[in-house]
C-alpha cells in the first residue's frame, strides 16, 4: 500500500517533472527565435552589430543611424511585441476554453474582435472617434472601447439569476453578430478604397508597431497573465462542472465572468494595437494540452510560451515572404493549420476526449 | 393494505397527468410550428410586393391569377406586371425560403452531432472552402470547371466548399471522429482555407477585392429560377433524412457513450451527417455565398420555445429559418431605395435583438442546450 503511493507519488512528480520541462523549452525557443528575429529581414546585420546597439542604448555610444533606427526602432519593438500578443493571445484561448469547457471558443469568443473591428470601421468610414484629441491612437482608443461594449454585455446579462455558462456565451454572440452587421453595412456603403484599408485592419499585423504600444501592452498582459495563472486552482474546479465546483465550494459562474473580463481586457489592449491576429490564440492553447494535458497551472505558462514562440517564428516568416511582408495572420494559419493537423494526427488524442 | 392501494391510484393519477401535460406541450409546439407557416407565407407574400411598384393586393392577385392559370396576351401591362413578379422577384423569395430552412437544419444537426451550442453549418470549414472557390473565380477568373461567368463561381464555390468535408472524412479514419477532434481539424481546416483567401483578396486591387467582399457577406439578389431545382431537391431531401434521424440526434446529445450503450453507432452516423450536410450547405452558399447567423441562431430561438427534443426542434427550426431568411429579404427589400443592404446584414440586425431578448428574459435557468 505503502508503496503504491510512493509509486504514484513518483509518476505524478515525473509527470509533473516532464510538464516543466516542455515549458523550459518552449521558453529557451522563444529567447534563441527572439535572436534569430532580430537578424532576418530586408536589411541583414551580424549579431555583433545587434548586440553594439543594444548596449549602445544604454552606454549613450554613438552608432549609425540607419542601423539603429531599423534595429532598434523597428524590429525589437515588433519582436516584443509578437511575443506579448502571443503570449495574450493564447493565454486568452487557454483560459476561455477551460471555464466555458468547449473546444470552439478562443479569446475572441466574448465578442472582442467584432467590437474593436466596429470602432475601427466606424473611424475609418464615419469619422466618428470616441476620443478625437488623441489624434494618431484615435484608432487605437476606438479599437480598445468598442472592443469591451460586448463583455459589458455579458456581464449586464450574468447579473441575471440563473444563466448558464452557454447562455452568457451566446449573449455574447448575439452581441457580436449585431455588432458585425453593422460594420459590414458601413464595408458596404463605402467606397472600395476605405473598404480595403479596414480590411486590411481585420486581417491583422504587427508590421505598424513602434515603441509607444510596448509598455502597455507588456504591462497589461504580464500583470493579466499572472492574475489568471493565480486562480489556475479554480479554472481546474470549474472545468470539472458546475456541480463539482458547488460542491467544493467555488462560485463557477461568478470564475467564469471574472475570468472573461481579464481575458476581454488583455486581449483588447493588444488588439487595439494590433488588429485581430486569428488562429493563434485557438491554436496555441490545443498545442499545450496535447503535451502537458489540461491541469491549468501548466497550461496556462505552457500555451504562453507557446503562443509566443508561435507567433514570433510565424512573424519571422511573415516579415520576410513577399517584396512588403505579409499580414502574420495568414501565415500563421497557413503553415500553423497543417502542423495542427499533423501534431493531432500523430498524437491521437485531444486531451478533450479523455 | 388500503394506504398502499391509496399511493399506487395516486401515482397512476400523476402519470395520467404527465402524460396530459406532455400532450398538451406537445400541442402548444405543434401550434409554434403552424404558426409560423402561417407568418412565413404571409412575409412571402408581402416581400413579393414591397421594393416594386405593384401593390400589396395586386401582387396577391397576379400570383393567384397566375397560379389558376390565367394568360394575358403578350407585352400587356397585367403580362409585364406577371413576368416582373414571377421571372425577377418570386425566385429570390423562393431561395431564401429554401436557404433559410437549409441553414437553419444543417445547424441543428451540427450542434447535435458535435454536442456543442456553438456549432453551425460552417463548423467543419465548408464557408471557408466554398470563399476560396468563389474567390479565385472573382479575382483570378479561375474555374475548376471552365466555366465562364457567373456559373464558373457558382461551380468553384460549390467543389471548394465540397474539399474541408473530404479532409474531414480522410483523416477521420486516421483520428477517429470525437467532436472535439472534428471541430479542431475543421477550424484548421478554415483557417488555412481563409488565409488562402486572404491572401488571394489582399493582392487584388481595392475593386476586385470589393465584389469578393460582397461574394462573402451572402445575398440572393439577382438569383433566377435555374438555380433553384438543385438547391430544392438537396434541401427537401436532406430535412426529411433529420426528421427521420430527428431520435438518433437526441441520442447523439448524450455523448457517444451512452449512444453506444442504447445500441447506436455515433461515430458513423456522425459521419453521414456531415456528408449529408456539406453537400446541402454547398448547394446553398454556391449560390448565395456565405450567410451567417440563421444557421447558428434560429435552432437556440426554437428551443427556447419547444424546449431541445429534435423531434420538435428540427420541423420548427426548418420553418423559423425560413421565416427569418425571408423577413429579412423582405426588410431588405423595403430598405432598397435608402441603398444596398444585403440579406446577411439584415438578418443578423432583426435575429440578433430576439435572441438577446430571449437570453435575457427567459428565467427559468434550464439548460435548453
Amino acid at each position: 500500500m505503502v508503496n503504491s503511493k510512493s509509486l504514484q507519488k513518483k509518476m505524478y512528480l515525473s509527470s509533473a517533472r516532464k510538464k516543466i520541462m516542455f515549458i523550459l523549452l518552449c521558453a529557451i525557443l522563444t529567447v534563441i527565435v527572439f535572436i534569430y528575429y532580430l537578424k532576418v529581414g530586408f536589411y541583414s546585420t551580424t549579431m555583433s552589430d545587434i548586440f553594439e546597439i543594444i548596449s549602445a542604448h544604454f552606454t549613450g555610444k554613438e552608432v549609425d543611424y540607419q542601423a539603429d533606427l531599423i534595429i532598434w526602432g523597428k524590429r525589437i519593438p515588433r519582436a516584443i511585441m509578437a511575443v506579448f500578443c502571443g503570449a495574450s493571445l493564447a493565454v486568452g484561448g487557454a483560459v476561455i476554453q477551460t471555464v466555458l469547457r468547449n473546444p470552439l471558443t478562443d479569446s475572441y469568443t466574448t465578442g472582442i474582435s467584432s467590437g474593436a473591428f466596429l470602432g475601427v470601421t466606424l473611424f475609418l468610414i464615419l469619422d466618428i472617434s470616441l476620443i478625437p484629441s488623441a489624434q494618431n491612437l484615435s484608432l487605437v482608443f476606438n479599437a480598445f472601447l468598442f472592443s469591451l461594449i460586448p463583455v459589458a454585455a455579458i456581464l449586464v446579462v450574468s447579473g441575471k439569476k440563473r444563466v448558464t455558462a452557454s447562455r452568457l456565451i451566446l449573449t455574447g454572440i448575439a452581441v457580436m453578430y449585431l455588432f458585425s452587421a453593422t460594420s459590414t453595412l458601413l464595408m458596404v456603403s463605402t467606397d472600395h478604397e476605405t473598404l480595403s484599408e479596414a480590411y486590411s485592419w481585420r486581417i491583422g499585423t504587427l508590421a505598424n508597431t513602434g515603441w509607444i504600444s510596448v509598455p502597455i501592452v507588456v504591462t497589461v498582459t504580464v500583470i493579466c497573465i499572472l492574475f489568471l495563472f493565480s486562480k489556475s486552482r479554480e479554472f481546474n474546479i470549474v472545468s470539472a462542472g458546475e456541480k463539482v465546483a458547488q460542491s467544493l465550494g467555488v462560485n463557477s459562474k461568478k470564475v467564469t465572468v471574472m475570468a472573461l473580463i481579464v481575458v476581454a481586457f488583455m486581449t483588447a489592449s493588444s488588439v487595439s494595437f494590433t488588429g485581430t491576429i486569428g488562429f493563434v490564440g485557438l491554436v496555441a492553447p490545443h498545442i499545450s494540452r496535447i503535451f502537458i494535458g489540461s491541469d491549468c497551472r501548466y497550461l496556462i505558462p505552457a500555451s504562453a510560451f507557446v503562443g509566443a514562440l508561435f507567433l514570433l517564428s510565424m512573424d519571422a516568416i511573415a516579415k520576410v515572404s513577399g517584396d512588403l511582408g505579409l499580414p502574420v495572420g495568414v501565415i500563421s494559419a497557413l503553415i500553423g493549420a497543417p502542423l495542427f493537423v499533423i501534431i493531432l494526427v500523430k498524437n491521437k488524442k485531444t486531451a478533450w476526449d479523455i | 393494505m388500503l394506504y398502499m392501494l391509496d399511493i399506487l391510484s395516486n401515482q397512476m393519477r400523476d402519470n395520467v397527468s404527465k402524460f396530459e401535460e406532455y400532450r398538451r406541450g406537445n400541442s402548444s409546439k405543434i401550434l409554434f410550428i403552424i404558426v409560423c407557416v402561417v407568418l412565413l407565407l404571409i412575409a412571402a407574400l408581402v416581400s413579393l410586393s414591397v421594393g416594386t411598384r405593384i401593390g400589396f393586393g395586386r401582387t396577391a392577385e397576379v400570383v393567384f391569377n397566375h397560379l389558376t392559370g390565367v394568360t394575358y396576351p403578350k407585352r400587356s401591362p397585367e403580362w409585364w406586371e406577371d413576368y416582373y413578379i414571377f421571372q425577377n422577384v418570386m425566385p429570390e423569395v423562393v431561395v431564401a425560403i429554401i436557404a433559410g430552412a437549409g441553414l437553419a437544419v444543417t445547424g441543428v444537426i451540427m450542434q447535435s452531432i458535435m454536442n456543442n451550442p456553438l456549432a453551425d453549418p460552417y463548423t467543419t470549414g465548408i464557408s471557408s472552402g466554398a470563399s476560396l472557390g468563389a474567390v479565385t473565380a472573382i479575382i483570378m477568373g479561375y474555374t475548376f470547371s471552365s466555366i465562364a461567368g457567373e456559373m464558373g463561381i457558382v461551380s468553384n464555390a460549390f467543389i471548394g466548399a465540397m474539399v474541408p468535408a473530404l479532409i474531414i472524412i480522410l483523416l477521420s479514419k486516421r483520428v477517429g471522429n470525437s467532436p472535439a477532434t472534428i471541430i479542431l481539424i475543421g477550424t484548421a481546416i478554415s483557417y488555412f482555407f481563409n488565409a488562402l483567401t486572404t491572401l488571394i483578396m489582399i493582392t487584388a486591387d481595392s475593386e476586385a477585392l470589393q465584389s469578393a467582399y460582397m461574394w462573402q457577406i451572402g445575398s440572393v439578389a439577382g438569383v433566377s429560377w435555374s438555380s433553384i431545382p438543385l438547391m430544392l431537391v438537396i434541401v427537401t431531401a436532406s430535412s426529411i433524412f433529420a426528421i427521420l434521424l430527428s431520435r438518433s440526434l437526441n441520442l447523439m446529445t448524450l455523448g457517444d457513450e451512452s449512444a453506444r450503450s442504447l445500441g447506436m453507432d455515433a461515430e458513423r452516423l456522425r459521419m453521414v451527417c456531415i456528408m449529408v450536410s456539406s453537400f446541402l450547405i454547398a448547394s446553398i452558399v454556391s449560390y448565395t455565398g456565405i450567410i451567417g447567423f440563421v444557421g447558428l441562431v434560429s435552432p437556440h430561438i426554437v428551443r427556447f420555445v419547444v424546449g431541445s427534443d429534435n423531434r420538435f426542434v428540427i420541423p420548427a427550426s426548418i420553418v423559423a429559418g425560413a421565416l427569418l431568411l425571408t423577413v429579412a429579404l423582405m426588410l431588405s427589400r423595403l430598405l432598397n431605395s435608402f441603398g444596398y443592404i444585403p440579406i446577411g446584414v439584415v438578418v443578423s440586425f432583426i435575429g440578433a435583438p430576439i435572441f438577446l431578448y430571449l437570453v435575457v428574459r427567459d428565467k427559468s435557468g434550464r439548460e435548453i442546450w
